[in-house]
């Protein structure tokens, strides 16, 4: 009986100096032991079982991890004094923990000097570009030549300039500029990115009107195109018309004319056999389609007159 | 040490004196037999540790075993044991499976046949392209824990990394693209310069993401531009119905002019014929006549004379006749015939 007891209370002794004691650095973590509120010792960064002096020493625990930092979304004007919406984000870790828990105590102090600092680079550099530099990157290829008409109609070659820094510089200057504005307080600024950047409100109805119009004009300018080609090809109808009439035309005339040319030489040769009597048969005939009620007039010399006489005569 | 052993005989000592002194002679106390009561802590410690030392591992995960907070290993799928009172501990990752994080609309259920879904996140849709221009992307990335231990170790928030660097990856490559471009052709080759470019982010940051694909959902104009667009269609498709109205219109007139061509020259090929024949036909008459005509000339020509007088006198009104020397007023001649025969029938001999 009174050995049982005996074994329970040193186990509660036991357990109760151990948990006072060991402590557990997960992976995720490097801590430091503090006592009376001064560190001492290294930097544990090693994970497992660790002990320290009962009552007297603390452990402070430091993420080890990278860690994200979410920037406010701040409007800022740039360069060309459009205002826009710059939200960015950053990666950290704590590099220094001792350094970090003399300067900041904690996450929640790192991160006010984060938002700071961060703050005020992605301001400063981005209120000295222009937002042509902020959207495209360093390896901007819209070659002017290559787009398609309805763009080459709304765009004009100036607009479409390769960016002299890009956003990936831009972001890595946003990173140097932070970086050597934050003060030591033990964290490492890993990167920043630019999340989000948009135009303001405002501006953003104003850029689609812009759209808008922009879109109508190439409307416009489909409608009146395919009135040209439309023009254009009822032209070349015409021209193809008033060809293919006149050649056939031409080639009437030619035929005609041979065959007038022949005709001609055909009665020439058989005519020419006999001038006289073709005149004489040729004259007859023509006397034959008189109409009615004729006048005639005839000399009185003539062939004609004389047989007439005889005629009348008889 | 001898502080402890004092504090430690103090508390023996004051310890059996306590619930004595509290509890009532004959109470619940001493029924319980210590010995029973060690040996029952002892089944109870027995089962504790025994359920919490199982655990299992579900085929598409992986548990990362830590013991005091290190990790000591990956455990696989199926039952497994772990030292228990908090000396060990798993964390399960589903490894195998494919994760998916959605920009821009929300799949609200996927449990109907057909999957709902929910538009409605500009900010994270509405994005410039590089001719400064507002257009919305929505897209999906699909990706894959690969590596646990990274997954849990080397960041603190992976998963929203990935989605802040998807966003920010996205940004780039639609803003580095003029918006038509993106709009239409340049879809596929900005999905997987995305997917490159944020597995490459990972990669940096070690947190054991593999990203497998980045898809383009409804990549818009904004709301409000877009009946503006539909007018480019609209216009485009106009100017194609102008084209082939003039075409149609072409093709038809061409064909008949061809037509109406030949038929031309088809009416002049008969004119030649025609024209030839007579010639050829009136030259064989002459001929012939004239081959008749030289062997009896006089006769002929007489006869020839007087058939045609006979056929047109009925139809003379008058005849003027002109004499040489004479000349005016001139004779006239069978002026009663210029009466008379038109209503009578012709004199005949």
């Amino acid at each position: 009986m009174k050995n049982v007891t005996y074994v329970v209370l040193v186990l509660v002794v036991v357990l109760l100096f151990t948990t006072r004691t060991a402590f557990v650095v997960d992976q995720a973590e490097q801590a430091i032991i503090v006592q009376l509120g001064e560190p001492v010792g290294d930097v544990i960064t090693d994970p497992g079982l660790h002990f320290r002096l009962p009552f007297i020493q603390d452990v402070r625990r430091f993420d080890k991890r990278l860690l994200d930092w979410d920037g406010d979304v701040s409007q800022i004007p740039t360069l060309g004094r459009e205002f826009i919406i710059v939200d960015t984000t950053a990666r950290w870790r704590i590099t220094d923990p001792l350094q970090f828990l003399r300067s900041v105590r904690d996450e929640a102090g790192a991160r006010t000097r984060l938002d700071d600092v961060l703050d005020s680079a992605a301001r400063d550099i981005v209120s000295g570009t222009d937002l042509e530099e902020i959207v495209r990157s360093a390896d901007w290829q819209v070659d002017v030549s290559q787009l398609s008409s309805e763009d080459a109609a709304a765009l004009e070659e100036a607009d479409l300039q390769r960016p002299k820094k890009g956003r990936g510089q831009l972001e890595k200057d946003i990173l140097a500029t932070a970086s050597q504005q934050m003060p030591n307080i033990g964290i490492e600024l890993v990167d920043v990115r630019i999340k989000r950047i948009n135009y303001i409100e405002s501006v953003r109805g104003q850029v689609e009107s812009r759209m808008i119009s922009e879109r109508q004009s190439i409307a416009a300018r489909f409608r009146s195109e395919g009135e040209g080609r439309s023009q254009e090809i009822l032209g070349n109808m015409g021209k193809e018309l008033r060809r293919i009439s006149s050649e056939a035309e031409r080639r009437a005339q030619e035929i005609i004319g041979a065959a007038d040319a022949q005709a001609t030489k055909i009665y020439g040769e058989a005519y020419g056999r006999d001038p006289a009597f073709y005149a004489f048969s040729k004259t007859l005939e023509s006397y034959s389609t008189l109409g009615e009620n004729t006048t005639l007039m005839i000399d009185a010399e003539s062939e004609f007159f004389r047989y007439l006489q005889s005629t009348t005569g008889r | 040490m001898s502080d402890a052993k004092d504090l430690i005989d103090q508390i023996l000592n004051r310890r059996p004196r306590g619930p004595r002194s509290v509890t009532p002679p004959g109470g619940n106390w001493p029924t319980v037999q210590p010995k029973a009561f060690v040996a029952g802590l002892a089944v109870l410690l027995v089962v504790w540790a025994a359920l919490s030392s199982l655990y299992t591992v579900q085929p598409e995960e992986r548990a990362v075993i830590k013991r005091f907070g290190r990790v000591t290993g990956i455990a696989d799928p199926g039952l497994h044991f772990k030292l228990p009172f908090g000396v060990e501990a798993v964390q399960i990752v589903a490894t195998e499976r494919v994760l998916k994080q959605e920009f821009g609309f929300r799949t609200e259920s996927s449990d109907d046949p057909r999957s709902q879904f929910a538009g409605g996140y500009p900010d994270e849709s509405l994005m410039l392209t590089g001719d400064l221009n507002i257009i919305q992307v929505e897209w999906v990335v699909q990706y894959q824990i690969n590596d646990a231990v990274n997954f849990l170790y080397s960041m603190r928030e992976p998963t929203k990394t990935l989605r802040d660097l998807s966003e920010s990856v996205m940004r780039r490559v639609v803003g580095n693209r003029i918006g038509s471009d993106v709009l239409t052709v340049g879809r596929i080759e900005i999905a997987n310069t995305a997917r490159d470019e944020i597995q490459e982010a990972m990669e940096r940051y070690d947190n054991g993401i593999r990203v497998i694909a980045v898809q383009l959902q409804d990549v818009v104009p904004p709301q409000r531009v877009q009946p503006a667009f539909n007018e480019v269609n609209e216009a485009r498709q106009e100017l194609e119905r102008m084209v082939n109205d003039a075409t149609r219109q072409a093709n038809e007139a061409v064909p008949r002019a061809d037509g109406t061509a030949k038929r031309t020259i088809s009416e002049a090929e008969g004119y030649a014929t025609e024209r030839v024949n007579r010639a050829l036909g009136e030259a064989a008459r002459f001929t012939a006549v004239l081959a008749e005509y030289r062997s009896v000339p006089e006769v002929t020509r007489a006869r020839l004379y007087l058939e045609t007088l006979t056929n047109i006198l009925p139809k003379i009104g008058s005849v003027v006749v002109v004499q040489e020397g004479q000349l005016s007023p001139l004779p006239l001649l069978n002026l009663r015939d210029a009466q008379r025969l038109p209503q009578s029938t012709p004199v005949k001999p």
